[in-house]
């Protein structure tokens, strides 16, 4: 039997020079942290800065927020894996979240996922390999009045069909 | 009786008296000319304990989910010791099917942030965090724009119209969520805004006795506190003339299901969208005279009559009067009214898919502190896909009733209302539809050799 290894074991995180809490970044956290009376509160506007800003959040950024929160970087990390919004990897330049909770389901969002699967040949939780698409399940996003829906990065798009759903992706650059 | 003006969508287009079409912002200005925060300029003028007792004397009970009497959360507060309260406005709205808050926060915020400010001079609280959830974007960005527009106009900030409590000007902020139904539950909701993953707290202490950063808090939600200006406005007495009354000859302490409320309707009708009506309506009346009834050739099998977790009533019991109140759980066998956002099962819907899918959303969703909840959930839908594909038996129904009704913070093995929820909607669509469950189960081929005794 031949071994599959992976390289779990040395695991190291990637650093780079410059910052990823960049000046920018960290006018916004700065902002967060006078708004409440704890440091450590203003994690999540802190990661969700860190996001905005690049899309997603290395652990190298959860260590500069440790630092910036005053907490410990493991502090950091338990809460941003708790929420599904947080992505620890880099994602494609559109995030396509498509629902699945019962509104949708009703209305056929199985279908409308697998029309989505079918044009990016990707299944959720991957990416393109072009890097242009992330395809994600979510569960209810109120928006159910006009189910099946789904989310374009931060855009809502309704009354979606296997059949008008391709034609959406098309028109993304 | 129909509602004949609406009062929580006053401003915002809505059958039958406008259009959703028409929908649109509501800025500061036109909000002022249309009434808009008179209710607050008489509350400042009042002392705190008047505005507590008139919210109370109209027994506005909480939109969240619950039915928690509002005036009453509002009085458990301890007396004021300098130190800061806070104010927590639950716009996590993430139950399945539910979607009436974010048209508040779209086109009227500030209906909502009228009601937070009395509340804050009622309640003397100081600061209060408004808890979106992390997808609600656009919505997000109009309420920003609403809180600038309440900063530039003295609402909050220094030289505030509340003047300052305890020893601050009052300010609001919105906190961002990031993808997580637990955060809805009030104590996960406090975790989350100091920073922390949401796991719910063991209660007591109340929220009211220590809540956010271990100071007293009150926790309401977006419809409740947007009620608070109309109630304060043209008093209780009016409020107490809608909805529907206490049952003929019950004593006063029997709580109520006075004023109106916003309903979703979502699923296969002619016109889904929410509007407002009385409590008290019926779930057919509200389907066929505000949804339009189904769409063509849908024959309706069942409905969620209040997000996921309120469990499941019939067409039968439809048609039998079931209406949308707070007692429609002790009279139709389902947990309560929860979010009025009724969501429409079509015949052609396998309920048994119905209750795969809302496992799965619980099982995903448990936070997973409790053991009850985090296994059992996932169990629920283990089993569930598994009778789903026709590899079920019947001794899985055995196993999914008596899981489903031995779990939860009622039966006392879980610490939030989570499993609760899980527990009555599988329960009640696994009861009022086993037919179709044992449809789809293998009956045993050999014989079992029991032990008796
Ligand atoms: C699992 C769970 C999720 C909840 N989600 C919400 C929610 O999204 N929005 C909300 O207003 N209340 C939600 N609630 C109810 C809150 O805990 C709380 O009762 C409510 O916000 C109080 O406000 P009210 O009294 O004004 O209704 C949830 C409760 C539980 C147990
Ligand atoms: S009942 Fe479930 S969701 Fe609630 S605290 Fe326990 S594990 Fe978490
Ligand atoms: S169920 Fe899909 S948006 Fe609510």
């Amino acid at each position: 039997m031949a071994w599959i290894t992976k390289n779990s074991g040395g695991m190291k995180i990637e650093r780079r020079e410059s910052p990823w809490v960049d000046p920018e970044v960290r006018s916004e956290i700065e902002a967060a942290l006078s708004r409440y009376p704890t440091k450590r509160a203003a994690t999540m506007p802190a990661l969700h800065a860190v996001q905005d800003k690049h899309g997603w959040i290395p652990y190298q950024a959860i260590e500069e927020i440790a630092a910036i929160v005053e907490t410990s970087p493991a502090e950091v990390m338990d809460t941003a894996t708790f929420y599904e919004e947080y992505f620890l990897q880099p994602r494609g330049k559109y995030t396509v979240w498509v629902c699945q909770s019962i509104s949708c389901e009703i209305m056929d969002s199985d279908g409308v996922m697998h029309a989505v699967e079918e044009k990016l040949g990707i299944g959720p939780g991957e990416t393109t390999e072009d890097g242009k698409f992330t395809l994600m399940h979510v569960e209810c996003i109120g928006a159910c009045g006009g189910a099946p829906c789904g989310l374009v990065n931060h855009k809502l798009v309704e009354n979606l069909t296997p059949g008008n759903v391709g034609g959406i992706l098309d028109g993304l650059e | 009786m129909p509602l004949d003006q609406p009062i929580l969508f006053k401003r915002i287009p809505t059958p039958p008296w406008g259009n959703f079409a028409d929908r649109q912002f509501v800025g500061y200005d036109q909000f002022v000319k249309t009434g808009g925060y008179e209710a607050l300029d008489q509350c400042v003028a009042m002392t705190p304990k008047d505005v507590v007792d008139q919210v109370k004397a109209a027994e506005l009970r909480g939109r969240g989910g619950a039915g928690f009497p509002a005036g009453m959360k509002w009085s458990f507060l301890p007396p004021e010791d300098g130190g800061r309260r806070y104010l927590a406005i639950n716009a996590d709205e993430s139950e399945p099917a539910t979607f009436k808050d974010q048209i508040l926060i779209n086109f009227d915020p500030h209906s909502v942030i009228e009601g937070i400010a009395i509340c804050m001079h009622a309640c003397r609280l100081d600061t209060a965090y408004f808890y979106i959830r992390g997808e609600y974007h656009h919505h997000r960005e109009a309420f920003q724009r609403a809180i600038d527009e309440a900063y530039a106009q003295k609402v909050f900030g220094e030289g505030s119209r509340l003047g300052q409590i305890n020893g601050r000007w009052p300010d609001l902020f919105i906190h961002r969520g990031a993808g997580a139904y637990i955060c809805g539950e009030e104590t996960g909701l406090l975790e989350s805004l100091e920073g922390k993953r949401g796991w719910p707290r063991i209660k007591p202490p109340f929220p009211a006795v220590a809540g956010a950063f271990g100071r007293p808090t009150i926790i309401n939600n977006v419809e409740t506190l947007a009620y608070v200006g109309p109630i304060m406005t043209h008093g209780a007495e009016w409020f107490k003339g809608m909805g529907k009354g206490r049952p003929e000859g019950a004593p006063p302490q029997v709580p109520a299901s006075f004023g109106t409320k916003l309903m979703g309707i979502s699923g296969p009708v002619k016109r889904p969208g929410v509007y407002e009506e009385n409590l008290g309506v019926t779930v057919i009346d509200v389907i066929d005279r505000l949804g339009l009834g189904p769409r063509e050739g849908v024959k309706i099998k069942a409905y969620f009559h209040g997000g996921i977790s309120m469990g499941v009533i019939t067409q039968e019991e439809a048609h039998a009067g079931a209406a949308l109140d707070f007692d429609i759980g002790k009279k139709w066998n389902n947990l309560g009214l929860g979010t009025a956002c009724i969501t429409v099962i079509p015949e052609s819907f396998s309920m048994v898919s119905a209750a795969r899918n809302v496992a799965r959303f619980f099982s995903h969703e448990s936070c997973g502190q409790c053991t009850h909840c985090r296994e059992g959930t996932n169990w629920l839908y283990k089993m569930l896909t598994r009778i789903e594909a026709g590899d079920g038996t019947t001794r899985d129904l055995d196993m999914l009733l008596e899981l489903s009704s031995s779990m939860g913070s009622m039966p006392g093995n879980n610490i939030c209302g989570l499993s609760d929820g899980a527990n009555w909607a599988i329960r009640t669509i696994a009861n009022k539809f086993f037919h179709e469950f044992e449809a789809v189960v293998s009956k045993p081929t050999s014989v079992s050799l029991a032990v008796v005794g």
